[in-house]
């Protein structure tokens, strides 16, 4: 009688953790700050990746739901928008409607979920593909802040309010907290909840999780509103920081955030992902477009640089991850 | 599905009518104070009430009189003609002083956040001293206060920023001056009782915003008889200028006597609609913009006049500006500096140097130049 | 985007055809019902000179939609259309003012775009790299190298014979809007009767039941991005050709424009439905609306709000009459 043949095992090349995306995008990206670094002695002072952070909070906290939703399989192109939209009805509830500064600020963050809910709303009820209903939207939030604000600006806020944006707590920038916090409970819900595998289940085959009886459409409802709402945070983080509102803020957020969540390895089609890759993705960018430019490289070629960046990192950090897979 | 795009169409015309009330400001003009000046002809410099200094000062910034100092000018974007020709104007002028070195970088695209980005690295890689064109007066204060209260220069050009967020400001032509030279020549070429309509980029650009503003205010109070049409958005690029142009023209057909074009892409695609649509000499052209980008219009006597400054000298007295603060030849309270071979520059509305005023290019002169 | 398994809708040849025809046609009742009504507003709307000028003016859009839509159609995306634009328009222009043949400085953007949009097929295909993944590192690639090279300064003395939008095919129609109608109906017909246009619909339909049947989705997935990128080409081809100056730049916001054409026009991005008449036709729509927004006088400032209106009562539009039809 002949052997019969077994199924290959999967051939280690190495601990699972260190084929992980995420493992070999953090290592990549140590190998980028030794090296800045080394060409540039102010860039590696603590001074300075404060201030990093600092920059790349409004990414950052759009970034965290944008995870939740890439996981899922679907996308949002409208959180720019949503911004400049927010940003906008900070200043104009402000000035125009008289609210106290802290009733304007709960107003925008108010906008913005409802901006997230109506699109999470489409995407669920009406079925409408979130690449489509976000496109649209895109447009859409962007004319209403453009028709809101009849292209004018609102500044003079308040002294107190410039804390946010541009002052340190406990020698830590004040958004940077934010970022922190945000970043952690992101982290625990998607990782430790059931909410976070129901995004996982989602996106595996929504198909078989709906069959589950997983509460699929309320799950991706939360999702979007919560996208809206971070977007509406970010731009009071922006606002805070530059002291003015424009209705053209927040245009390009959307591609620095897709960005930012897929070179830490969430899958675009769904159902892999994680916070952590998210962030590494996110200090990668900053990090290394600071260091570029300390090191003398102007702005041109520094885009140039991250999108080669970007293409090849999820190049090494997929082809491991095929042949950890055995694949 | 139908019934809705009727009800959308609507609901748009009822938006518009609401929008149109009348004198209001023009469409794009901003809510700023303004101040036209005099109707009558001719060089028209306003005279300054002697204005205190209300620029920003440096905390520490260490003696470099005399010694080499390495500078970085950060535009609103790179890669555009204009700013292409301030560069040079700052490497010209830093070769003629021989200490400087200015190192030309910026975003690729007008947005404040990506310039405050790179002028906040600048600050963190210790430069002498910062040139600026702000994407937003207000919204670029911050950073540049950041950079003064670390010691480091700062002189702007072209678009300002709050005053005390900088030490001086290059100015190219006053804002009222521009709208004179636009309105006149307008008022000259299509006539006093004609109709025009404005070409602009985007509502949010602040310099556009405060031409036009002066411009409806000198219009008010010079030209009453110039009506305004519209005004409509074109973003930066040359075929939705066009394509914006065009629409104008068909809209308004025998009505539209003159296009406004407010940048340095809108006014050659205007030329180039009102060319194509075969109107030459009955619907007049007048704008800022580079001369290159015009000389086929002029030429042809399509185009009779283009208002600019010379934006290489623009960069080339802003780096003469930076070297002589440092040098501490430039105080607060000084009525003029010297500018190498444009002589000596006087001190405006407290810190901003006047450049000059407005260069008028025509058939006669645009082809000595090339930018 | 996860690959959803194919609809009875779609499975159902009849049923199929039905709903092709219904999207290209309230499209196209739109576009006409849109002139007459801004017509009965401002009657200049409908002067031939308007409407040849708003077909002039967007008949880049409409191409570059041509290739877009195959593109998702596959399954695919691509962002970085508008930065190949402007570089193609760019590199066509150079030339040109170089001294180099006419009829190459027009040749020269199709082929540079096939050989760029297949090689990112190629590493989207072959090196499994998503699609979304590779065109966004690309558009910012061409955008930093663009400007890199140019300094974004213009090209202006563009020899006379260079203008394509000036050449008139029997004495009437524009070569711009003769190549947007020859490219749709040429794509139109290879995508439904030949095979390798049929494999496209096959493979963003279902790619696992595709490669099942014998198509090769790599192969098809690079086959699809050449075209498109010779559908750029000839897109920057006409937005080079338009006026008497190139910016060298990259067009703001135009793949944006192109993808919101494709997907008004009722590509899903699903994959495996959509026609390329349905987006040359919403290509021709959007170029409308912006038209007709300021011949009826809207307020500048929200020109952007109503456009997003329109493009959300579309899509919802679309998406509710599939459902329908396919009895959801």
């Amino acid at each position: 009688m002949s052997e019969i043949p077994l199924p290959q095992a999967a051939r280690r090349v190495a601990p699972w953790w260190l084929t992980r995306h995420e493992t070999m995008l953090a290592a990549i990206l140590l190998v980028a700050l030794i090296v800045l670094g080394a060409l540039n002695n102010r860039f590696l002072t603590l001074d300075n990746l404060l201030n990093q952070g600092r920059l790349t909070t409004e990414v950052g906290l759009i970034a965290l739901p944008m995870t939740f939703i890439i996981i899922t399989g679907g996308i949002d192109l409208s959180v720019g928008s949503i911004v400049g939209l927010c940003a906008i009805l900070l200043g104009y509830s402000w000035k125009n409607f008289g609210f106290p500064l802290p009733l304007a600020i709960a107003f925008s963050l108010l906008v913005g979920a409802a901006a997230g809910f109506l699109n999470g709303l489409v995407i669920t009820r009406v079925k409408v593909p979130p690449l489509i209903m976000t496109i649209a939207t895109l447009a859409l939030y962007r004319g209403l802040a453009e028709g809101i604000s009849q292209a004018r600006s609102v500044r003079g806020y308040p002294e107190w309010f410039y804390f946010i944006g541009q002052e340190n707590l406990l020698g830590v920038p004040a958004q940077l907290w934010l970022l922190l916090i945000a970043i952690v409970i992101a982290g625990i819900v998607l990782d430790r909840t059931t909410f976070g595998r129901t995004l996982y289940a989602i996106g595996n085959n929504e198909t078989a999780a709906r069959f589950s009886g997983l509460p699929v459409d309320r799950a991706k409802l939360i999702i979007y509103t919560l996208s809206g709402l971070m977007a509406a945070l970010s731009a009071v983080v922006l606002v805070s920081r530059v002291t003015t509102t424009r209705s053209d803020m927040g245009i390009g957020y959307e591609l620095d955030v897709i960005a930012t969540v897929v070179l830490g390895g969430t899958s675009i089609f769904g159902g892999v992902g994680t916070i952590w890759g998210t962030v590494v993705g996110l200090a990668m960018i900053q990090l290394l477009k600071d260091g570029l430019a300390l090191t003398g490289v102007k702005g041109d070629a520094t885009i140039v640089v991250i999108g080669t960046v970007l293409i090849l990192s999820t190049l090494v950090a997929s082809s491991l991850q095929r042949r950890r897979d055995g694949v | 599905m139908r019934t809705r795009i009727v009800l959308a169409l609507l609901s748009a015309t009822l938006l518009a009518g609401a929008a149109n009330a009348a004198d209001k400001r023009w469409d794009g003009a901003d809510d700023l104070p303004v101040n036209p000046l005099a109707c009558a002809a001719g060089e028209a410099s306003a005279a300054p009430a002697a204005k205190p200094y209300d620029g920003g000062q440096p905390t520490g910034a260490p003696d470099k009189a005399g010694k080499p100092i390495s500078l970085v000018d950060v535009p609103k974007l790179i890669g555009i003609g204009y700013f292409n020709a301030t560069s040079k104007g700052m490497q010209d002028a830093a070769k003629e002083l021989g200490n400087v070195t200015v190192k030309t970088d910026g975003p690729t695209e007008a947005k404040i956040d990506e310039q405050i980005k790179f002028i906040d690295n600048y600050i963190t890689s210790g430069v002498d001293g910062v040139l600026f064109a702000a994407n937003d007066p207000v919204a670029i204060a911050p950073v540049l206060k950041k950079a003064l209260s670390k010691g480091i220069h700062v002189v702007g050009y072209d678009a300002n920023s709050t005053p005390n967020a900088r030490e001086w400001f290059v100015n190219q032509a006053e804002f009222n001056g521009i709208a004179k030279a636009m309105i006149d020549s307008m008022a000259k070429e299509a006539g006093e009782d004609k109709s025009f309509a404005i070409v602009t980029s985007t509502f949010t650009t602040p310099n556009q915003a405060r031409w036009i503003a002066e411009m409806w205010a000198y219009a008010q109070k010079c030209h009453p008889k110039l009506t305004w049409l519209e005004t409509v958005e074109a973003q930066e690029d040359n075929n939705l200028s066009f394509n914006q142009a065009t629409t104008l023209i068909n809209k308004h057909g025998d009505k539209l006597a003159g296009l406004f074009g407010m940048t340095s892409v809108a006014t050659p695609a205007s030329a180039e609609a009102v060319t194509k649509a075969k109107l030459c000499g009955k619907v007049a052209v007048v704008g800022l913009a580079t001369p290159n980008a015009m000389k086929p219009y002029v030429n042809t006597d399509c185009v009779k006049s283009v208002v600019l400054w010379n934006p290489v000298d623009l960069g080339y007295a802003a780096t003469y500006v930076m070297r002589a603060v440092v040098d501490g030849k430039l105080k607060p309270g000084a009525t003029s500096v010297e500018a190498g071979k444009l002589g000596k520059l006087s001190v405006v509305n407290g810190s901003e140097i006047l450049l000059g005023s407005p260069f008028i290019f025509s058939k006669q002169n645009i082809k000595d130049f090339d930018f | 985007m996860s690959t959803m398994a194919v609809t009875q809708a779609e499975a159902d040849p009849r049923r199929f055809l039905r709903a092709l025809a219904s999207q290209e046609a309230l499209l196209a009742i739109a576009v006409i019902f849109l002139a007459v009504a801004v017509g009965l507003y401002n009657p200049r709307f409908l002067a031939t000179r308007n409407l040849s000028d708003v077909l002039l003016g967007n008949a880049y859009i409409a191409v570059a939609a041509v290739g877009m839509s195959m593109v998702i159609v596959s399954g695919n995306i691509d962002i970085s259309v508008g930065s190949l634009i402007g570089v193609l328009a760019t590199l066509s222009g150079t030339l040109a003012v170089n001294g180099v043949p006419i009829i190459v400085a027009w040749l020269a953007p199709l082929v540079a775009g096939i050989l760029v949009m297949a090689l990112q097929g190629i590493i989207i295909a072959y090196l499994r790299i998503p699609a979304i993944v590779v065109t966004l590192g690309m558009l910012s690639i061409l955008k930093g190298g663009l400007i890199s090279v140019t300094g974004g300064k213009w090209i202006t003395d563009l020899p006379d014979g260079f203008h394509l939008a000036d050449t008139e095919l029997f004495g009437t129609v524009p070569m711009p809007v003769f190549l947007m109608i020859v490219a749709t109906i040429l794509a139109a017909i290879w995508m439904r009767y030949s095979a390798p246009g049929r494999a496209i619909y096959a493979v963003g339909g279902n790619a696992e039941a595709a490669r099942l049947c014998g198509i090769s989705q790599p192969r098809t997935v690079v086959m699809v991005f050449a075209l498109h990128g010779l559908f750029a080409g000839i897109a920057a081809l006409l937005y080079a050709t338009q006026l008497r100056v190139i910016q060298s730049t990259v067009p703001p916001n135009l793949e944006l424009t192109i993808i919101t054409a494709a997907v008004v026009g009722g590509v899903s991005i699903l994959g495996g439905v959509g026609t390329v008449i349905g987006s040359t036709l919403a290509a021709i729509l959007i170029a409308e609306i912006a038209s007709a927004l300021v011949f009826i006088d809207v307020s500048p400032y929200w020109i952007r709000a109503v456009q997003g209106v329109l493009i959300l009562v579309t899509v919802i539009a679309d998406i509710l009459r599939r459902r329908r039809m396919a009895g959801a």
